[in-house]
């Protein structure tokens, strides 16, 4: 039985959940605070998604039934947590996706756990003029080191035009970063 | 967590891949940072806020009914309307055309005027309607012959009465005369 099986399984005895929990934390807290903080873009977004995640986490434990990995489960949560994030506060505020961007952009620089340098402002300016599926599909290829397979299943979109959509936007980074 | 090696081997755009840490990667590429100890404090949050909701999962707010109010009781009610208009249109269909026919020409039988009534029956009821008419004729007839002998027999004896009475006065007083 593999690590997550495992968790899983503790997850789902009332009497080991807290305990299986706490492990659960330990071992996705991170990786699922990156993958949202590139979604949602400031740290003090990313904590409140990233505790509203772990709470649905928590109360649909009983629910997963094993179809995809509980890695990939969780990263979709999140990702549907940070998407409806992100539509509650650009509905507010935000009339189209340039205004989003550039929203985005003043956001992030402006957020005090912002500390890029030069090179690393030109990365963020020209992810955040991609298309918002663009984004999300190279940072989840590029950052979170994730399949196409895994990916394709958390964002319901085939493996071919995932690929297709990742490669492009590498190439137009490529082409943009070395001018 | 699951790797893939889909990026390895390739000439990256940036550097080599997914190197070491995660947070690390995402300070080099990304310039992003967070507060110190940021992990530790946030597990220790979402285990507090778990709790929290927990508790409110557990202990669901109790709604006060009037016992007339509460499901079991409705159904109840409601059943026993149903019963009652069901029973209603029972009973209205329980006289059968059959009885409230027989009435009917019971009821025509018995009136004066036999043969305009005669008319209203059918073909197929005509041996009913007649023996039910000469039944209520033989019964007034013998009813009404009855009383008169009766009658007959009062009046007899009345008159009888009184002239013993007459013939009882007369000897008494001619008794006194003489």
């Amino acid at each position: 039985m593999s690590k997550d099986a495992e968790l899983v399984k503790k997850l789902k005895d009332a009497t080991l959940k807290d305990r299986a929990f706490n492990e659960l934390l330990d071992a996705y807290q991170e990786r699922l605070y990156w993958h949202i903080r590139k979604i949602v873009v400031t740290h003090e977004n990313a904590d409140d998604v990233l505790q509203n995640t772990f709470i649905r986490v928590y109360k649909n434990i009983q629910k997963f039934e094993g179809k995809s990995s509980l890695h990939t489960w969780m990263y979709r949560i999140a990702y549907n947590e940070s998407i409806r994030f992100l539509e509650q506060n650009n509905k507010k505020n935000y009339a189209n996706i340039e205004e989003v961007s550039e929203a985005h952009l003043e956001v992030l620089f402006g957020d005090e756990y912002f500390d890029g340098d030069e090179i690393q402002k030109k990365l963020q300016t020209i992810i955040a003029g991609f298309s918002e599926k663009q984004q999300r599909v190279f940072q989840m290829k590029y950052f979170d080191d994730l399949s196409f397979r895994q990916i394709s299943e958390i964002v319901e979109i085939s493996e071919s035009t995932l690929k297709s959509t990742y490669y492009t936007a590498v190439k137009i980074i490529e082409e943009k970063i070395f001018l | 967590m699951e790797h893939t090696s889909e990026n390895n081997g390739k000439k990256n755009f940036l550097e080599g891949g997914l190197k070491g840490a995660i947070s690390k990667h995402h300070k080099k590429y990304l310039g992003t940072e967070i507060p110190e100890n940021y992990f530790a404090t946030s597990k220790l949050s979402i285990l507090d806020k778990i709790k929290s909701e927990e508790i409110k999962v557990a202990v669901p707010p109790k709604k006060q009914l009037v016992f007339w109010m509460k499901p079991s009781f409705k159904y109840m009610a409601a059943a026993s309307i149903i019963l009652l208009f069901g029973l209603t249109i029972w009973m209205q269909n329980l006289e059968t055309p059959a009885t409230i026919h027989k009435i009917t020409i019971d009821e025509v039988a018995y009136s004066n005027d036999v043969l305009l009534e005669s008319l209203l029956i059918e073909e197929s009821e005509l041996e009913t309607f007649t023996n039910a008419t000469l039944f209520q004729e033989v019964v007034v007839k013998a009813e009404l012959s009855e009383q008169k002998l009766e009658n007959l027999i009062l009046n007899t004896l009345i008159v009888e009465d009184s002239l013993l009475d007459d013939y009882i006065d007369d000897k008494f007083i001619e008794t006194i005369i003489l």
